[in-house]
C-alpha cells in the first residue's frame, strides 16, 4: 500500500525530532561544559538565565547539564534494549514458525509467560535484584521487550514460510540462508521499521516511570524519571523546573510514535 | 415505452481523465433476455458493469445515460443508482468466496437480504430463506460458514443474494472462472433461470462455452472498443471481424489436438500410493510411471485431489501409504513445480531480474543463455526490472517457466498454471509450454479442471471424479 503524503510527512517529522535530540544528547554535555554533579548551594533555585539556559535546582546543579545528560541515558539505554529485544525476538519468531511441532510450542509458551508478568514488574524484579545499575535495568527492560517481536515476527513470517514463493525457491534448490534473506526479511523490514521505535518508546517510559517511583536509577544520576520527581515539591515557586524534564520526555515519544506511524500490525 | 424493458443504456462510457478507456457503447435488455460480453482482460468488460452499477473505482468517469425499468438517470451520477442496488440490479461478482461475510452464516445472511432490502418481517425471511437456499441446493449449508462452502456453493450462495431483494436485472461478472465442467454448468442453469422467470443477465466472460450454452445477443469488446454485435448465434457461426475469429479459436474446445511426444526413461515411480484429507479418502492404492518427454494430464473438478498428487510426487508432501520412488541419478532439483497463482511464486519484494539471476548463479547457467529463453518465451526484457505484482498473469507464467528451466527439470508439475488466464493468454501460455517441454525432453504433468485442454494436450490422462 503506498504511503500518503500526510503518513510520510508525520514519520519525517517523528526522525527530524529524533535527530534534534540526539544531537542534543550527544552533543549538549560537551557544548555546555558544565557538570551535572556540581552542587552549587548559593545558586540554589536560580530562574532561567544567561549562565543558566533552564534555571538551578534545589542544590544549584544546572537543570540544562542535567537534562542533557539524562536525554544522553534514556535515549541510549532505550535504544540498547530495545534492539537486544529485537535480535532474539526475531531469531526465535522466524525459529518457531519455520521449525512448527514441540520448539514452535515451546517458545510460545515462553513468551506466554513472559506476557503474563507485567512488562513494569518484571523491570521492577531486576531492579530489586540491583537497584540502581544500568544493566539490571537494561535487562529487565529486553527480557519484558522481545515477547513482541517475537509474536510479531512468528506471525508474519508463517505465511511467508508456508507460501508458495519459499516452495518454489526450495524446490529450485536454494538453501535456508536464501529464503531468509530473499523471502523472510524484507517481509520483516517494514515491520521492524514501526515495531523499533514503538518498544523504544515503551523503554523510555518504563525507564521515567521507575525513576519517578523511585525503584530505578537513584539520584544523583541525571534521569527523567528522578528529575522529575526531584523537581516535584517546586511546582508551585519553580514550575520551569519540571517543565524541563517533562517536556523532553513528551517529545521523545512524540518522536517515537510519530516515527512509527500508525500502520496496523499483524 | 416498453413495459418489459428492464435496462437501457445509451452512449456508455469511461474515461480516465483526458484517457478514454471504454468508448459510447449503447444497447438495451429486456425481460427475458441474456446479453453476453466477451473480450480478453483488459477489454474494459467490468468496466461497462461498474458504470452501469455506478461503482466506478475513483478517478473514472463514467458518461451516457443509464434507465433502469424506468428510472433514468446520467451514467456520471452514481448515487442515483444506489437505491437500485439489491433492489432492481443484482450483481454476482467475480470471486463469490470474497463476496459473502466470513464470519456470519449463510442462512443469516440471506435472512438480512431479506429483511433489510425486501422489508420482510423476521418469520417470513427465515422461512423464504430456506426456501430460496433449497431451492438452490444449498438446505445444508444454511447453518454453514462461507469457508466451509466450496466455490461452486458459495457462488450459488452469492446468487441468491444477489436475487433475493427483487432484483429484476443480474449482472453477472465472470462468474465462471476458475470454475470446472461441472460448477459451470450449473452456474449456466442458474443464469438461465433467472432470465426464464423473466427477469434480465448481462453476462461478462470470456469463457465462450457459457456464452454459447446461454444464446441470447452479443457483444464483443476489444480494448475499449465495440468490434461486433450481433445474435449469438450468428456471430459464432460467422464471425466478422479477424479478432472475434481469434477469440472463438482461443477456446480450448477448438484448439488443434497436441501431437504425441517421444516419451524416454522413467523418471518417477508411484506405487500404491494413498492420501486423505480431514478422512476424506483423495486417492487410494494408486500405481503411476511418469516417462521423460510424455505428457501427463490430471483433470477433474476442484477438491479432488489432483494437486495433492502432484505434491506427493515431488516430495512436498507425504503420502499416507506407499512410496515414490524416483530415478537413480536424478539430481534433487530435476522435479520442479509451475503455480496456478504465478505471483505468490515469486519473491514479492524483489525485482523479477534479480530472482532470475539468483536461479542463473544457482544453477550454473550462463545469462545469455536465460535470456535467450525469455525471447523464445516471448518476454520482454524490460519486464525484468518489475516486480512480480507489476506484471500480468499470463507473462508471469512465462517468466516463472523460464525459471524453472534453470534447474534443467526432469518433470516439470503444472497445477492449474493457466486457469486464471483468459483464453487467448492461455493458449499461448499453454503452446510455449508444449514446445519448452518437447525442446528440453522433460516429462510434464499438468493439473486442469478443462476436460478440452486435457483432451488436446494430454497424451495419457487420470481423471478425478467428483465424490
Amino acid at each position: 500500500m503506498p504511503e500518503t503524503f500526510s503518513a510520510r510527512l508525520a514519520r519525517h517529522c517523528g526522525l527530524g525530532l529524533l535527530i534534534l535530540i540526539a544531537c542534543f544528547a550527544l552533543l549538549g554535555p560537551a557544548l555546555i561544559g558544565i557538570d551535572p554533579a556540581t552542587q552549587s548551594l548559593g545558586d540554589s533555585l536560580l530562574p532561567p538565565g544567561a549562565s543558566h539556559w533552564l534555571g538551578t535546582d534545589v542544590y544549584g546543579r544546572s537543570v540544562l547539564a542535567r537534562i542533557a545528560h539524562a536525554a544522553q541515558l534514556s535515549l541510549g539505554l532505550a535504544l540498547l534494549a530495545a534492539l537486544s529485544a529485537a535480535l532474539p525476538g526475531v531469531l526465535t519468531g522466524v525459529t518457531a514458525s519455520w521449525c512448527g511441532g514441540r520448539i514452535e510450542r515451546g517458545l510460545v509458551m515462553l513468551a506466554d509467560a513472559c506476557m503474563a508478568v507485567p512488562g513494569l514488574l518484571l523491570v521492577l524484579l531486576f531492579a530489586a535484584i540491583a537497584p540502581g545499575q544500568y544493566w539490571a535495568l537494561y535487562i529487565g527492560l529486553a527480557l519484558s521487550l522481545w515477547v513482541e517481536y517475537f509474536r510479531v515476527t512468528r506471525a508474519a513470517s508463517r505465511p511467508i514460510l508456508h507460501g508458495d514463493a519459499v516452495q518454489a525457491s526450495r524446490l529450485l534448490g536454494f538453501g535456508k540462508l536464501y529464503v531468509l534473506r530473499r523471502h523472510v526479511l524484507p517481509a520483516l523490514t517494514p515491520l521492524l521499521a514501526t515495531l523499533l521505535p514503538l518498544s523504544a518508546a515503551q523503554a523510555v517510559l518504563a525507564l521515567a516511570a521507575l525513576g519517578f517511583i523511585g525503584v530505578g536509577l537513584q539520584p544523583p544520576t541525571p534521569e527523567l524519571g528522578v528529575m522529575m520527581i526531584e523537581f516535584f515539591p517546586f511546582y508551585s515557586e519553580a514550575p520551569w523546573l519540571i517543565a524541563a524534564p517533562v517536556t523532553l520526555l513528551i517529545l521523545l515519544v512524540l518522536g517515537m510514535m510519530l516515527l512509527a506511524g500508525d500502520k496496523e500490525l499483524t | 415505452m416498453n413495459a418489459d424493458l428492464i435496462l437501457e443504456a445509451s452512449g456508455i462510457s469511461v474515461h480516465a481523465g483526458s484517457q478514454r478507456l471504454l468508448r459510447e457503447l449503447s444497447f438495451t435488455l429486456r425481460a427475458g433476455e441474456v446479453l453476453t460480453i466477451l473480450g480478453e482482460s483488459g477489454a474494459g468488460k467490468s468496466l461497462l458493469a461498474d458504470a452501469l452499477m455506478g461503482n466506478l473505482p475513483a478517478g473514472l468517469v463514467a458518461g451516457g445515460e443509464v434507465c433502469i425499468q424506468g428510472q433514468r438517470s446520467a451514467a456520471r451520477d452514481a448515487r442515483a443508482r444506489r437505491p437500485l442496488w439489491g433492489r432492481k440490479i443484482g450483481l454476482l461478482p467475480q470471486e463469490p468466496s470474497l463476496a459473502l461475510n466470513p464470519v456470519r452464516r449463510v442462512g443469516s445472511q440471506l435472512e438480512e437480504v431479506l429483511q433489510l432490502v425486501r422489508g420482510l418481517p423476521a418469520h417470513a425471511a427465515a422461512e423464504q430463506s430456506a426456501a430460496q437456499l433449497q431451492a438452490a441446493g444449498l438446505s445444508a449449508s444454511g447453518a454453514q460458514y462461507p469457508w466451509q462452502l466450496s466455490g461452486g456453493m458459495a457462488q450459488r450462495a452469492v446468487a441468491s443474494m444477489a436475487l433475493a431483494g427483487g432484483a429484476s436485472l443480474l449482472i453477472a461478472d465472470e462468474p465462471t472462472k476458475g470454475l470446472d465442467a461441472h460448477w459451470r454448468d450449473h452456474v449456466t442453469g442458474m443464469l438461465r433461470t433467472v432470465a426464464e422467470t423473466g427477469g434480465a443477465v448481462l453476462l461478462i466472460t470470456h469463457d465462450l462455452r457459457v456464452a454459447e450454452a446461454l444464446g441470447g445477443r452479443l457483444l464483443v469488446l476489444r480494448a475499449g472498443e465495440l468490434i461486433e454485435a450481433g445474435e449469438m448465434a450468428d456471430i459464432l457461426r460467422a464471425p466478422s471481424h479477424a479478432y472475434t475469429r481469434e477469440l472463438i479459436a482461443a477456446d480450448p474446445a477448438h484448439w488443434p489436438v497436441r501431437q504425441a511426444p517421444v516419451s524416454g526413461p522413467l523418471i518417477v515411480q508411484g506405487r500404491g500410493l494413498s492420501k486423505a484429507f480431514n478422512g476424506k479418502s483423495l486417492f487410494q492404492a494408486l500405481d503411476l510411471d511418469l516417462h521423460a518427454g510424455e505428457r501427463f494430464v490430471v483433470q477433474g473438478p476442484s477438491g479432488t485431489g489432483k494437486s495433492t498428487l502432484g505434491n506427493v510426487l515431488l516430495g512436498l508432501l507425504r503420502p499416507d501409504a506407499g512410496s515414490v520412488i524416483r530415478a537413480p541419478g536424478l539430481a534433487t532439483t530435476a522435479l520442479q513445480k509451475l503455480y496456478q497463482d504465478p505471483v505468490a511464486s515469486f519473491p514479492p519484494r524483489q525485482t523479477l531480474g534479480s530472482s532470475l539471476r539468483d536461479a542463473c548463479q544457482l544453477h550454473g547457467e550462463a545469462w545469455s543463455a536465460l535470456q535467450g529463453r525469455l525471447e523464445r518465451l516471448k518476454i520482454d526484457a524490460s519486464l525484468l526490472t518489475r516486480r512480480p505484482s507489476q506484471v500480468s498473469g499470463g507473462e508471469l507464467q512465462r517468466i516463472a517457466l523460464a525459471r524453472v528451466l534453470c534447474a534443467r527439470p526432469a518433470l516439470l508439475f503444472a497445477d492449474e498454471p493457466t486457469s486464471r488466464l483468459d483464453p487467448l493468454t492461455q493458449r499461448q501460455a499453454l503452446e510455449l509450454l508444449g514446445d519448452a517441454m518437447d525442446e528440453s525432453g522433460a516429462a510434464l504433468m499438468l493439473v486442469t479442471h478443462d476436460e478440452d485442454i486435457a483432451r488436446v494436450f494430454g497424451q495419457r490422462q487420470q481423471v478425478f471424479a467428483a465424490h
